[in-house]
């Protein structure tokens, strides 16, 4: 058997105000990349972009997006990204750009990289920490967070609390 | 060699805005970053040359870069628009200040002087308009020779569709002289929201056909030896260095008051 390969990219959405990362959905952000896509690499790039893209994961408060692309056409379609300017989510404009942060054959190695990523976020902000109980929380989180083992479900567990961590420090 | 680099972060007076830039481009993972003051002389009035701010005064705590322990290093850099050749100065005082010095010529025959001749780290490209004359193999692999690098930068690229043409025109024309050689990409971004993640950069490149080694290479160790070059042009040949030190000053330079790309390197 031989299956079909794709390219996962792992990105993050940048904006100014953090705020603003709770209005995007996952439809918005393809919409973003297929315009950017067109735009850049005109009927083409348009036609790649329709085979297999879609948008696998969003997760709204820390702003981190999977996007899958056809593996024998991603570098043309990830050429595109950098000229994404802003998102249009709820009829309103979203000023960000996305900044690519792992390219990955998997769905798994993207996540287990987020994992580390992510933890790596928790000790950048623990010593911004103000008073002792956000410090202790932080730390928490940290001890908390692991691998990803055979369970998937449990991993799921893990990510929304390092996220909800993250929203109580911002 | 992978710290990345992003040698071009437009000065502006607005401090909040250049201490927003810094940060971003620490949480995007550079290790450093230069900012750029632009100096465009015309041939009606003189003007002054800008001079640097320090460092510490522009912004007050430097961010730690992403991935790394260490805080951003942050240079200043000089970018001279020549449109007559008596524009450069070489060897003004003024320019002694800055760490890194750039020229953006707009003819042909002032491209030339500043690949052969003039003291120079960097020469940028101009990609806001049609490109006014042909790149010259020969002037080219002199500037490779002498260890002078070509800039371009992808800010303009982002905002504008026409500018974006211009861009890739121009970034095309000179990797068939250059070969991808002795090219880094930076951004010359005013805002916070135009600066790019080095791995985006560095597909980017494939846009402006160098290739993926090369292209890698642009944000990463010919950077590094532009810093390296510039080092050369403040001291003798990068061997022999000399600074003053004041009795009184002795105290002053143990808790290290300069920037760290002011101190005496022991090379």
């Amino acid at each position: 058997m031989v299956r079909v390969k794709s390219r996962y990219l792992l990105c993050e959405v940048n904006v100014s105000n953090r705020s603003d990362l709770l209005l995007l959905d996952d439809r918005a952000v393809a919409a973003a990349v297929k315009a950017a896509v067109a735009r850049m690499h005109g009927d083409y790039g348009a036609a790649l972009c329709s085979i297999r893209f879609s948008v696998k994961y969003l997760n709204a408060h820390t702003g981190i997006v999977f996007l899958r692309f056809p593996k024998r056409c991603y570098k043309l379609l990830w050429s595109a990204l950098p000229f994404i300017t802003s998102i249009e989510s709820r009829r309103l404009t979203i000023p960000c750009f996305l900044n690519c942060l792992h390219v990955g054959g998997t769905i798994r190695t993207c996540q287990k990289f987020l994992v580390r990523y992510n933890t790596k976020q928790l000790h950048r902000m623990l010593p911004k920490c103000k008073t002792e109980e956000e410090k202790q929380q932080v730390r928490q989180a940290i001890l908390s967070c692991c691998l990803p083992g055979g369970n998937k479900e449990e991993l799921e567990d893990d990510l929304e609390s390092e996220e909800d961590e993250e929203d109580e420090e911002e | 060699m992978s710290v990345f680099m992003d040698l071009n972060l437009l000065f502006s007076e607005d401090r909040t805005r250049l201490q927003n830039l810094v940060e971003t481009a620490a949480h995007l993972g550079f290790s450093t970053v230069a900012v750029n003051y632009v100096f465009e002389p015309s041939a009606k009035k003189k003007q002054e040359v800008p001079a640097p701010r320090p460092i510490n005064e522009l912004i007050g705590q430097l961010p730690v870069v992403q991935g790394r322990s260490r805080p951003i290093r942050v240079l200043n850099r000089l970018t001279v628009v020549m449109s007559d050749a008596s524009h450069f100065r070489p060897n003004a005082p003024e320019y002694r200040r800055f760490d890194l010095l750039a020229v953006q010529p707009t003819t042909e025959k002032l491209f030339h002087a500043a690949c052969m001749l003039h003291d120079v780290d960097i020469i940028c490209i101009s990609v806001t308009e049609k490109l006014p004359f042909f790149f010259k193999r020969a002037p080219i692999n002199g500037a490779i020779d002498r260890g002078v690098v070509f800039e371009i930068s992808y800010a303009a690229a982002i905002r504008d569709a026409t500018m974006r043409r211009y861009t890739i025109a121009n970034a095309v024309c000179l990797m068939e002289s250059c070969k991808g050689k002795n090219v880094i990409l930076a951004s010359a971004a005013e805002k916070a929201l135009e600066l790019r993640g080095p791995y985006d950069i560095i597909n980017l490149g494939q846009l402006f056909g160098l290739s993926d080694s090369d292209s890698k290479e642009s944000v990463s160790s010919t950077c590094r030896g532009v810093l390296l070059h510039a080092e050369t042009r403040k001291t003798a040949s990068g061997v022999v260095f000399t600074m003053k030190i004041q009795q009184e000053a002795l105290q002053d330079s143990a808790d290290s008051e300069a920037p760290a790309a002011k101190r005496a390197k022991a090379t």
